[in-house]
């Protein structure tokens, strides 16, 4: 039976669902599937991904819900509880979760300052300031975009490598200090307060995405992107790649081996029917991205239009001035057939144009597919200052970015503080409130190196590198350990106990062959690219050119990188070999003592 | 006779004289251009002689202001080259001196002429090329003086940024509420301490009973009940 009858508890179900659900459904919906969509042929790439749901997701999940719920323990805990040699899994889980939790943060953080510099009548981000002598616009934001402009320069102050440190941005770090003090108020009581907080966070941005679809499918244009999306193109299917990203799509996106799922499952009552509840969530996690993927693209659509539609008003306006002509004999329709005309007729004068004739094409500009911070503040941040009353669409799209992200940051400091507040010598010295204040300011303290000039590059090295690989192995040593270590029958034993029937075949098939297979593939898999990847490398802003490039990390980043990923991996082997070394003392200590009363 | 004759001349050669000062690429010529259809669309209007003869009362207007001993006029702003794109080319004559250009520095800062920094006042002596725009129902952009680039509006700076304002209004918020979190739940444990001592008697007993029940913080699971044999093989 658990531990203690006076461990706090959701007050129904529905708040266990909805905190799961505000979890999983992050910012990888809006800003990683799409992009995997349009890179892997459009609606083909449903196939894979369900697959990979039913095959991956749906099993895993399934299956730390079952810990959680019959441990009634955080990861270190719970794992320990299963087998005292393999609680560094629950270790190596709580320190991916450290990681994640001091840079995730730092989204919300960007969030908080694009959302407030919205309140103005001209979006910041939507024309280029003027230089000091008002003569033109600044430079920088000339060769590039007003909104990278933005981004880059007054938002992150970003320097042009990783090795160029700087001071704190003052502004970033207030963000930051605001996005740490709503995630204490939304955790101060533990469950209690997190509980209620999730009945907004989980279906307010649901509310949001609607509002988006309806204003995006009406956008001029809109169509051209959603059409582009949903082409399927098979021949994607037949690239291996495509697999591999629907697998590790499916397998972040569920938030899987951060120890959040275990850590929320152990705050439920002994019989809840988790299985329900695990296939329900699986379900609106992916039907959640498919729905921002449509609205995503239609925002697409609707900025390749504007952008090609610009362009070809720039070489109407071109021609109209190199060879005279009225106004109104070259309109936007017949600019291509003008242009054929005009190099007929006039070819000197044509020639002159030399680079000054745009080339203007639809299909390019859908193509540039962007991910990740990029897509949602940049590309995003494009799209909603062409819009009419862009202040109230930027509000709420930020708005719905922050309860994304904040959702997404329940769940990563549950996953650190509940196997913290189970250990004994914590609880006993400070309450829980005190235990959740400490952790949450020790994370601001670092986080506050993610505001510095590099500290962008410091962070893509974090989210590149810091949960990936190590989430990967995590999850794989939890399939071996539940099925074969603990034993798949005593598993089954435990859920039947919870649930009142037996497992089915699908479950036992899935957990015990397919999903193990599936997930050493994956990891081989990593490694092989890392390996041929060469140097990593990172992507840094050059101020000369206005746009990105491709630079090599120094020697101590990489080294630092090895540590990321080191750091958490090694838990699970030195957990492993301290228990073995105690477990081998106290048998020698017992040979020792005559009467021994244990009391560990 | 000769009088008359010196009269006709005068009045035929004068307009070629002043055709030839006005040339493409003249070096103290301007090209204006003008995009009427692209500023008004559908209320557009024509372009005609008035239009022009607007065009050229508007700039003697300006070099007025700009040369506000001289008295210029009309006849003093000739244009030449004229095309279909609307666009032509202009010079400035000087009102005592008719063979005088005047030189192209000066014509530039007749238009652009800016005597206050505040662009929300154009009703006051502000911008030339503000008076200009609008006896037009142009902007900037669609009347062009090639050459002539015209000054931005220079950006207003508040002393508080707005968003400082709104984030010091999120934050007091946020934080009101973990004060408010933070006592409720210390009056809340002072007022369940408080009645704890009023029962203390039957609060005994009933702890008592409680670590019977398993209410044991220290304690472990101890495994030797569970039913099954095969633990760990390490």
């Amino acid at each position: 039976m658990g531990k203690d009858a006076a461990r706090a508890e959701w007050d129904n179900p529905m708040q266990f669902v909805l905190a799961c659900v505000s979890y999983a459904v992050g910012l990888g919906n809006v800003w990683r599937f799409p992009y995997l969509c349009q890179m892997h042929g459009g609606g083909g790439f449903l196939i894979p991904y369900l697959l990979m749901l039913v095959l991956l997701g749906v099993p895993l999940f399934y299956m730390e819900l079952a810990i959680g719920q019959k441990m009634r323990l955080g990861s270190i805990g719970a794992w320990r509880a299963i087998n005292p040699y393999l609680g560094g899994v629950g270790l190596a889980s709580v320190v991916t979760s450290m990681y994640l939790c001091l840079y995730y943060n730092v989204i919300n953080a960007w969030s908080f300052w694009y959302l407030f510099h919205s309140f103005q009548s001209i979006l910041p981000w939507a024309e280029c300031p003027v230089n000091s002598n008002l003569t033109g616009h600044v430079e920088e934001c000339e060769r590039a975009t007003p909104t990278q402009y933005f981004f880059y320069r007054e938002t992150l102050d970003i320097s042009g490598s990783i090795e160029e440190n700087g001071g704190i941005h003052m502004g970033q770090a207030l963000c930051l200090l605001l996005a740490w003090m709503i995630v204490y108020l939304f955790i101060v009581k533990g469950v209690k307060s997190t509980g209620k907080v999730v009945y907004f966070t989980a279906t307010f941005p649901y509310l949001v995405l609607i509002i988006y679809l309806i204003r995006g499918v009406t956008l001029h244009g809109s169509i051209n992107g959603v059409k582009y999306m949903f082409t399927p193109k098979m021949e994607q299917l037949a690239n291996p790649t495509t697999w591999i990203n629907a697998a590790t799509q499916i397998f972040f996106s569920l938030g899987l081996g951060f120890g959040s799922l275990i850590a929320f499952a152990s705050y439920n009552q002994y019989n809840n029917n988790f299985e329900k509840q695990a296939i329900v969530v699986s379900m609106v996690n992916s039907s959640t991205s498919i729905f921002a993927s449509i609205v995503t693209f239609s925002i697409y659509g609707f900025k390749a239009t504007f952008n090609y539609e610009s362009c070809l008003e720039r070489v109407r306006l071109l021609l109209l001035n190199t060879f005279d002509l009225a106004e109104d004999t070259i309109s936007l329709e017949n600019v291509i057939h003008w242009i054929a005309e005009l190099n007929r007729t006039h070819p000197e004068q044509f020639t002159s144009l030399g680079g000054r004739l745009e080339t203007c094409d639809l299909e390019a500009e859908l193509d540039t597919a962007v991910e990740g911070t990029g897509l949602a503040f940049i590309v995003y941040s494009e799209a909603i200052k062409n819009m009419p009353v862009s202040q109230l669409w930027s509000v709420l799209y930020f708005i719905m970015l922050l309860l994304l992200g904040m959702g997404s940051m329940l769940g990563n400091v549950i996953a650190v503080i509940t196997p913290l507040s189970d250990l004994k010598f914590i609880s006993r010295y400070m309450s829980t409130k005190t235990l959740n204040g400490l952790v949450c300011l020790f994370c601001l303290l670092l986080g506050l190196g993610f505001t510095t000039r590099s500290g962008n590059y410091w962070f893509t090295m974090f989210n590149d590198y810091g949960a990936t690989f190590s989430l990967l192995f995590i999850v794989l040593i939890e399939v071996i350990t539940v099925c074969y270590i603990y034993g798949i029958k005593r598993f089954e034993k435990d859920v039947e106990d919870m649930l009142g029937h037996r497992l089915n075949c699908y479950w036992k098939i899935m957990l015990a062959g397919v999903s193990p297979i599936l997930l050493i593939a994956l990891f081989i898999f990593y490694i092989v690219n890392y390996i041929q990847g060469g140097t990593p490398t990172y992507q840094a802003w050059n101020k000369e050119l206005g746009k990105s490039v491709v630079t090599e990390y120094p020697p101590y980043a990489q080294a630092f990188i090895g540590l990321l990923l080191a750091s958490s991996v090694c838990c699970i082997p030195l957990t492993a070999l301290y228990t073995y070394c105690k477990k081998r003392n106290l048998a020698s200590g017992k040979r020792e003592r005559t009467v021994s009363t244990v009391s560990a | 006779m000769l009088v008359r004759i010196l009269v006709l001349l005068y009045l035929v050669g004068a307009p070629a004289l002043a055709q030839t000062l006005c040339q493409p690429n003249a070096s103290n010529g301007y090209r204006v251009r003008i995009s009427i259809k692209t500023a008004l669309g559908n209320q557009a209007y024509e372009w005609n002689e008035n239009e022009m003869f607007l065009f050229q009362a508007t700039m003697a207007f300006a070099m007025r202001r700009y040369y506000k001993t001289e008295t210029y006029n009309v006849d003093n702003i000739i244009v030449c080259n004229q095309t279909r794109r609307v666009s032509f080319w202009f010079v400035v004559i000087s009102p005592e001196n008719p063979t005088m250009l005047i030189p192209k520095a000066d014509v530039e800062k007749a238009v652009s002429a800016l005597t206050t920094r505040l662009p929300c006042r154009p009703m006051s002596n502000s911008m030339s090329r503000h008076r200009i725009n609008n006896a037009f129902l142009l902007t900037d952009r669609t009347l062009e003086f090639l050459g002539i680039h015209p000054t931005l509006a220079e950006p207003v700076n508040p002393d508080t940024p707005p968003w400082l304002i709104v984030f010091g209004v999120v934050i007091g918020a946020v934080f009101a509420g973990i004060i408010a979190l933070l006592v409720s739940s210390l009056l809340q444990k002072r007022r369940k301490e408080k009645g704890m001592m009023e029962d203390g008697q039957d609060e005994e007993d009933r702890q008592m009973k409680g670590v019977e029940n398993g209410i044991n913080l220290d304690g472990i699971y101890n495994r030797g009940f569970t039913d099954d044999d095969r633990f760990t093989k390490l």
